[in-house]
């Protein structure tokens, strides 16, 4: 399956598990414009795959009811660009519902999800990766996965899970990422990290789509400089597992983090800022945060943009040498 | 009124210097000589003459050929023209027969191999100056009475329309072509079907007045006056582009023209704030506040229509509603398709939007009402766009060809004021189809640029992100290289 199919397939498993589930969101009815949501509505039924009008405040604000109500309410928001009038509701009303209220309601039964990240051509809006500006948040879970496989498993975990979850889906790779995904339902942990490849010299740490451009520098960083990497997808932004991490680093001592959001309070800042309180007698460099330029996602500059892997590459060989 | 230009050895008269004028049309061969009205000038050609000379008296004819009736006696000394299929063997006699075509000189009477005698006349008196039209009566919530339902249109008048329309028109086919060269890339919302509310709303406004729009806002912007080359170029990102190539389809600029936005109902709240500044400024200007029928379900458009409602702010909230929100028709998405009285509390009107005419009095009188500072008045134009929502989108998966096809067919904006012009005698076909020559070919040479045009250069990827004074450094991915920040 691709990333879409093993959306859809997850959400499959959900609404035939819990018959409280509902999916909706804009053009989710006919499937979606990225195909997530193909042949939910025939399945189950208008009244549980259904579309909204155009209001992301009102689709999130809706779906705080509905998962307050009891029902598990699964949101889309079309584009993670376009989730800033959502913004105020999740981060105000969402996140907040279980403390403000002493734990006698909740809306753990909400899951929003929204493609993310950069596509090649789409331009300011249509590419950003708002991740950082809801790990500002407590009460929220953040999930990004990094492949269909991973993508079913976590959005399963985040659904049933008993908080308002935001799970950002890389649209690039909707359709370039193929994997076989089992059909039945399976779940991840959230609130941890995984390790794909072990190594000695230096932790590599990303999420998303980024993740494959970190294991490529990792292979070109062990055949050109004979440098073992570690390699770490943090697949959950919020909480995130600074356990994993910190006995990376501890280990080799040196750490790269890279994301295509701008530099400036991206997630690398904090990941940063923790792991050298926590590991700063075993750091043998400075921590490299490769990120996007500090402007708003260009149209026509965009492969200057990214960090792509020669500026990953780079970054790393000045901390080897350092 | 008539002007005569002959050769001089095929009339009758006299005429050996130009300035003796024969009196009558007798002194000319039949079928001249049965010609009504007098003889204002005579030009001639005599035989032999040079290129020089041919294209002096070319010009001439140009420029005679523009106020009134022409007639052309003689063949101008070109003795191997063959009248019959207007092909001629000489160079200069070819560029005698295209001088003809060029000034629309239609034979008017028979042509005969003997005499040599070609008459030809072009009549601009012909065309009426102005016309008339009924016009399609608009829906009103809240007022007591609407725009006029007829309309004056001057013959100047109806062809500036058409020829923008048209150039609106093939601009957008010429994006969509580029788009699938993937000259164009990213995304691209096209505007054809819709031009008849852009062409009517910029002729009902000045240029002082302020637009803002969402993101199917080409149109806008060559309305609004910037060059369709500029505006290829933006689509290709090119530094020629009229935002530098750093915008695209979606954030078009100009003077008063705020854009080209892509999230969709963020610009109504800034219109109502440029309306504000109107107010504030005093200059009895207004903002037109574009959106569409997906917006119009967006919360931030209410809370403007309260904003501007309170403040009286001179505020014309335009609803283009095309029908579908990108793949959702009106009817699944909004509780109440009545666009035009979703203001509540603020008057509306319901406009045909095919129409330019409609649109164009509409438009006055909405901007007549808030001029007269009695507060924001909404206006919903009804319209129809013939490609899908974007490139992306074939636009056929939620809506039918045959609809598509009678839309075309039967309410396209551009072959409705063709029609009335042609019909009215404002215009001919003939000139229509001029005009249409002159646009592809713009639109040809403004494409050429586009696709050649070199790209910005890569020190504006830092440039103005803020304003600051001496330039700073763009932080970036470790110590790679530093963009200057320059503003």
């Amino acid at each position: 399956m691709n990333l879409f199919q093993s959306i859809t397939s997850a959400l499959d498993n959900a609404l035939a598990k819990d018959p409280t589930a509902v999916v909706f969101g804009e053009d989710v009815a006919f499937g979606g414009v990225f195909r997530c949501t193909v042949g939910l509505r025939d399945k189950y039924g208008k009244d549980r795959v259904f579309n909204t009008p155009l209001c992301e405040q009102g689709i999130v604000g809706f779906g705080i009811g509905v998962a307050v109500a009891g029902a598990t309410a699964i949101a889309e928001i079309q584009f993670a660009d376009y989730i800033f009038p959502a913004f105020d509701q999740i981060v105000n009303e969402a996140a907040k519902y279980r403390y403000r209220s002493g734990d006698l309601f909740n809306c753990g039964n909400l899951t929003i999800r929204a493609p993310w990240g950069c596509v090649g051509h789409g331009a300011l809006y249509h590419s950003q990766s708002p991740e950082a500006f809801f790990a500002h948040c407590p009460g929220i879970k953040i999930v990004i996965p990094r492949s269909p496989l991973q993508a079913k498993g976590l959005l399963l975990s985040c659904i049933e899970d008993k908080n308002p979850c935001i799970f950002f889906e890389p649209k690039i790779l909707y359709r370039a990422a193929v994997e076989q995904v089992p059909v039945e339902p399976y779940n991840i942990p959230l609130s941890q990290a995984e390790v794909l490849q072990t190594g000695s010299d230096v932790t590599l740490v990303a999420w998303g789509t980024q993740v494959h451009v970190i294991k490529e520098v990792a292979a070109m960083a062990q055949e050109k400089l004979g440098v073992s990497c570690e390699v770490i997808d943090l697949r959950t932004i919020l909480p995130w597992d600074t356990e994993t991490v910190c006995k990376s680093v501890a280990k080799t001592g040196r750490l790269l983090i890279s994301h295509e959001a701008p530099l400036t309070g991206g997630f690398a800042s904090e990941i940063s800022s923790t792991v050298q309180e926590e590991c700063f007698l075993n750091l043998e460099a400075p921590i490299s945060r490769v990120c996007g330029y500090d402007t708003p996602f260009p149209h026509i500059f965009e492969p200057f943009y990214i960090p792509d892997k020669w500026k990953c590459y780079d970054a790393l060989r000045k901390m080897i040498n350092y | 009124m008539c002007c005569v230009i002959a050769a001089a050895d095929t009339m009758q008269a006299p005429v050996n210097d130009e300035r003796d004028i024969p009196s009558s049309w007798e002194d000319f061969p039949s079928p001249v000589a049965c010609l009504p009205g007098e003889i204002s000038d005579v030009r001639q050609r005599y035989p032999n003459q040079d290129v020089e000379s041919d294209e002096i008296f070319y010009k001439q004819l140009a420029e005679v050929s523009r106020s009134f009736a022409l007639v052309l006696g003689g063949d101008f000394n070109f003795p191997d023209v063959c009248w019959k299929y207007y092909a001629a063997e000489r160079q200069q006699s070819q560029r005698y027969l295209k001088c003809v075509e060029d000034n629309i000189l239609t034979q008017l009477g028979a042509v005969s191999e003997a005499s040599r005698v070609m008459v030809a006349s072009r009549n601009y008196a012909d065309f009426a100056s102005e016309a008339t039209f009924e016009i399609k009566k608009c829906d009103l919530h809240r007022l007591e009475e609407g725009p006029s339902t007829t309309a004056v249109m001057t013959r100047e008048e109806g062809l500036h329309y058409y020829k923008t329309m048209q150039t609106i028109r093939r601009m957008e086919l010429k994006s969509d072509q580029l788009y699938k060269q993937k000259i164009i890339r990213g995304f691209c919302h096209l505007y054809d079907g819709q031009e008849a509310c852009c062409v009517g709303l910029e002729v009902a406004i000045k240029p002082t007045d302020h637009v803002i729009t969402a993101y199917r806002a080409h149109g806008f912007t060559y309305a609004r006056g910037v060059p369709v080359r500029e505006i290829l170029a933006e689509l290709t990102g090119r530094k020629g582009g009229c935002v530098k190539g750093k915008g695209g389809s979606m954030h078009m600029y100009t003077k008063n023209f705020y854009g080209g936005n892509g999230i969709v109902g963020a610009q109504v709240p800034l219109g109502a704030g440029i309306a504000l500044a109107c107010k504030y400024f005093g200059k009895n200007e207004v903002c037109l506040t574009l959106y569409g029928d997906g917006a119009a379900n967006q919360g931030q458009i209410f809370e403007t229509y309260n904003m501007a409602a309170l403040w009286k702010l001179p505020c014309v909230f335009i609803c283009e509603n095309n029908r579908y929100g990108m793949g959702t028709s009106v009817e699944r998405a909004a509780a109440s398709t009545d666009y035009y009285k979703r203001g509540d509390f603020i008057p509306g009107l319901r406009v045909d939007g095919m129409d330019v005419l409609c649109v164009r009095e509409a438009a006055k009188f909405a901007t007549e009402y808030c001029r007269a500072g009695k507060g924001p008045i909404l206006m919903e134009l009804q319209t129809y766009r013939y490609h899908g929502h974007s490139m992306s989108d074939p636009g056929i998966s939620y809506r039918t060809r045959e609809e598509i096809q009678e839309v075309r067919s039967k309410s396209d904006p551009i072959t409705l004021l063709k029609d009335r012009m042609v019909n009215t005698n404002l215009a001919s076909i003939e000139e229509l189809k001029e005009i249409d020559v002159a646009v592809r070919k713009e639109i040809e040479e403004a494409a050429q640029f586009a696709t050649t045009d070199p790209e910005p250069p890569l020190e504006e990827l830092g440039n103005h992100i803020y304003f600051n004074e001496p330039p700073f450094e763009v932080r970036g991915p470790n110590q790679w290289i530093k963009y200057k920040s320059v503003s």
